[in-house]
């Protein structure tokens, strides 16, 4: 008997929670995954776990494109969020990334397209600073086959001449946050298609301020899609020109980029930008 | 949107690394006296000397037929090409390469993969000569080696994580590294990963670079040819040779070639690290008159500065693609500090390692037809009439006339390391017997495309056996005895103080001969061909040896009519440990 503290915080579950006896041990999962308490268990070891609908994954109804499946991962509901890490308890690699805000500097907030292998329960985990993991998530009905399918970057002759191009935007919203969206050309490799084209994908990046004071830090893994598409909120410096983004790869390839916060910047020095 | 270019730079990036508890950190002592430990292997050569030679005598003459394999694992994958590589042994945990520029950690008690990290290679990369890699060197938490996509990778030991990569040069200029790194120690810099670069066949210039172990940042570079600049800390030093066209015409010195695609072997007596430099673009002789320093060429290298303390050419103006990156196995004898090369050249050399002095050169095969003998002051004697001819004299221009000579462009000996006794006092060399139809053609450079200039096609001279292991005296150059092997040898030698040599066969077959004449005293099928080089050492209180099975390399793709008569051997990836019954050890 795997033992979880389960605590239910909204009034529905705890409804649920009593209508089944309302006894300690495993509260059964929301979405009845077959995996769920070994992927809990090696996840969180034994640390306290809710389900909590204030934790919310947006996929869409829709799945067009296994290997490329936008998904929402969003704890801002919650206060004081340390951690964010999102699981796929039914792909061969279940983690699929952990954000990590640094000194509240980053909302616990993060959108990005996944690799499915087969329709699978998507969550996300929030870990507030009491000590107690929130999780939240959503059942994605797919099509297989996202994670085992080489990446397109194998039909492509070279890609080492694209590998690391990023594109990336910043906006500035109204509660004085910035909406940061970065693309980065990366073949993401799963290590797991047929072609044995071995595992390759950046495992790390580090958003930073200006000043290079640290915003938060994202950890990836393989069912990441190709070519990273990423948005997040931060909170840098209120006169930033710009926020960077330092990555790695698992071969120890090292990227860097710099997202220009346009309305920080002087129209003289760069009057191109804006009209690009 | 923006469009924002993110750049594989490594600068200015913090990397923590973690704390290995149970593997205690290689120390530079460590690989300095490797020789003269018998519980590990940790550098290329069993000892940076590169003698092959380990003072074990637990298998001996007597026992060495009871030896089984105490563990087999596979490389797998679908990856199954040319296994070279010399396995590493630290607190017991082996490091082996493998194809495809893959590594492995395994468990030396039980064979079981700790970790395996596969490098990403981009489909374009250009190796000339298979997807072989020839080991790995360590040294403090990391293992380091060299990749298809000619990068270093250094990974952490314990995990298999990437601790840094860089970049040797452009793979799509035809560079690449397949040689194990050399670690040596220095007094202005700390230990130094010391490197060359392959790309021979494809006009690249050969250089060796001192990179800081810990970061890989680059401390001083030396240019194997003529003309070429070398750098220390960040800013020129000082050129390769006297002046730039002294022994190169015209603008042919920019593409010159002498790969170092061999690595290097370091001597702690005399402080110098030696690099042999491969053969000169283009292969037609006749467009680059002059000895064309230093390709095919020995080099001594003061690892301090990357400055030449001293050089030998074996074969100047090369016509015959006689790469000059044989390994030098420094040896003493009669009260001298000598070293040995056996060249592709078919010429088994002995030189001063402190000055690069020539002493003698012997022949280790048994026809040499493009020179008559090394003279008195270390030259060969040419035999004109078999340097392929120029094209531009030949009937249409086209085509300069064939002449069949000896050794093949793949040598008497080619990348195999030979072992030194100290017990014996002889020289254990992985030979080859065959010759060539060689021809000249017209050729201009062009990058990432191969800068031969010649075709050519192999031909044994025997019809029972190509391949031959010598054994020669290095003072008299007396070839005592010989083990004779239908296919070409490829795999490196070992031999030990109980008087035994240990080399596999492409055949196969992992055997064991006496040192003394040669007998036969052990042989063991592994199932695919073996091309790697054999290591031995003690655990826990028992002697081990090893060797990686996997036919490949260069003979299956540029052996002309000999690559049919191995065309019948069947890749694979095997890594093979072998030791001796406890009940038999004891008797």
């Amino acid at each position: 008997m795997i033992k979880f503290a389960i605590r239910f915080t909204t009034a529905a579950a705890l409804l649920t929670a009593m209508a089944a006896g309302a006894h300690a041990g495993p509260v059964s999962d929301p979405l009845n995954s077959p995996v769920w308490n070994d992927l809990a268990k090696k996840t969180f070891g034994d640390a306290e776990i809710v389900f909590d609908d204030r934790v919310k994954v947006i996929v869409p109804d829709v799945v067009e494109n296994q290997a490329q499946v936008p998904v929402s991962a969003d704890a801002r509901a919650l206060p004081n969020v340390e951690r964010l890490v999102v699981l796929t308890d039914l792909n061969p690699i279940q983690h699929v990334l952990t954000l990590t805000p640094v000194a509240a500097k980053a909302d616990a907030f993060v959108s990005f397209r996944l690799k499915v292998e087969q329709g699978t329960p998507v969550r996300a985990a929030a870990l507030t600073s009491d000590g107690v993991w929130h999780v939240g998530g959503v059942f994605l009905e797919a099509a297989g086959g996202g994670c085992s399918s080489p990446a397109m970057a194998r039909g492509d002759s070279d890609w080492t001449t694209t590998v690391g191009n990023a594109q990336g935007k910043l906006w500035r919203n109204a509660d004085g946050t910035a909406r940061l969206r970065l693309r980065v050309r990366h073949p993401m490799d799963t290590g797991l298609a047929k072609d044995n084209t071995p595992a390759f994908f950046i495992e790390k990046l580090d958003v930073k301020g200006a000043g290079g004071e640290p915003l938060a830090t994202i950890e990836l893994f393989e069912p990441v899609s190709e070519d990273p598409t990423l948005t997040l909120s931060v909170k840098p410096q209120a006169t930033d020109a710009s926020v960077s983004v330092d990555g790695r790869d698992n071969n120890g390839n090292i990227y860097r980029s710099v997202v220009p916060a346009s309305w920080n910047q002087s129209a003289l020095a760069a009057p191109r930008a804006a009209t690009r | 949107m923006k469009g924002l270019k993110w750049l594989a730079t490594a600068s200015a990036f913090a990397l923590t690394v973690c704390a290995v508890p149970a593997l205690a950190d290689v120390k530079i002592e460590d690989i300095v006296n490797d020789a003269a430990t018998t519980n590990d292997v940790v550098s290329n050569g069993l000892g940076p000397q590169g003698q092959r030679y380990s003072t074990l005598e637990a298998i001996n003459k007597d026992n060495v037929a009871n030896l089984v394999p105490a563990w087999a694992m596979s490389l797998g994958g679908e990856k199954m090409r040319g296994q070279e590589t010399q396995p590493l042994v630290r607190d017991g945990v082996m490091y082996i390469t493998g194809s495809y520029s893959r590594m492995w950690a395994i468990d030396v008690k039980t064979g079981h993969e700790i970790w395996q990290y596969d490098h990403r290679l981009p489909e374009g990369i250009l190796p000339c000569c298979d997807v072989i890699n020839r080991g790995a060197a360590i040294y403090g938490d990391k293992v380091i080696f060299g990749t298809l996509d000619a990068k270093l990778v250094a990974l952490n030991a314990k995990t298999g994580k990437v601790v840094w990569t860089k970049e040797i040069d452009d793979f799509k200029a035809g560079y690449s590294y397949t040689a194990a790194p050399l670690i040596v120690p220095t007094k202005a810099h700390g230990p130094l990963l010391l490197t060359g670069v392959s790309g021979g066949e494809f006009g690249v210039v050969g250089r060796v670079e001192g990179r800081k172990v810990d970061t890989g940042e680059l401390v001083w570079s030396r240019p194997t040819i003529e003309g070429h600049m070398g750098t220390l800390n960040g800013k020129p030093s000082t050129m390769t040779g006297d002046k730039v066209n002294a022994t190169w015409p015209g603008d042919l010195w920019k593409t010159g070639g002498g790969a170092t695609w061999l690595g290097g072997t370091y001597d702690p007596d005399t402080g110098l690290a030696f690099f042999g430099a491969g053969n000169p673009g283009p292969w037609n002789s006749h467009m680059r008159p002059g000895d064309n320093k230093w390709s095919c060429a020995r080099i001594a290298i003061d690892p301090e500065d990357g400055s030449i303390k001293w050089g030998y050419q074996t074969t100047p103006n090369d016509g015959w693609d006689f790469d000059g990156v044989n390994e030098v196995v420094s040896f003493d004898a009669d009260g001298k500090k000598l070293a040995a090369t056996a060249d592709r050249n078919g010429f088994f050399y002995v030189l001063d390692r402190t000055n690069g002095a020539f002493q003698a050169a012997y022949p280790f095969v048994s026809k040499i037809t493009w020179a008559k003998e090394i003279g008195k002051d270390g030259r060969p004697v040419y035999v004109d009439d078999n340097r392929p001819g120029d094209p531009k004299a030949g009937k249409d221009g086209k085509k300069g006339a064939t002449v069949f000579a000896v050794p093949s462009f793949l040598g008497g000996k080619n990348w195999m390391p030979m072992a030194y006794s100290q017990q014996t006092k002889l020289f254990y060399v992985p030979s080859n017997e065959w010759g060539m139809d060689i021809w000249n053609e017209p050729v201009a450079y062009k990058k990432g495309a191969a800068y031969l200039g010649a075709g050519f096609t192999i031909k044994p001279i025997f019809d029972d056996h190509i391949g031959s292991l010598k054994a020669i005296d290095p003072l008299t150059g007396k070839i005592v005895w010989e083990a004779k092997n239908k296919a070409p040898l490829w795999g490196g030698v070992l031999t030990t103080a109980s008087g035994l040599v240990f080399y596999g066969t492409p055949e196969g077959e992992f055997k064991a001969l006496d040192a003394t004449n040669g007998k036969e005293l052990f042989s063991f099928n592994t199932g695919s061909g073996i091309v790697g080089s054999p290591i031995t050492w003690e655990q826990d209180g028992e002697q081990m040896v090893s060797i990686v099975s996997g036919w490949g390399g260069a003979v299956p793709l540029w052996g002309g009519e000999v690559a049919k008569t191995v065309a019948n051997l069947n890749q694979g990836g095997m890594v093979w440990t072998f030791k001796l019954p406890k009940k038999m050890a004891a008797n």
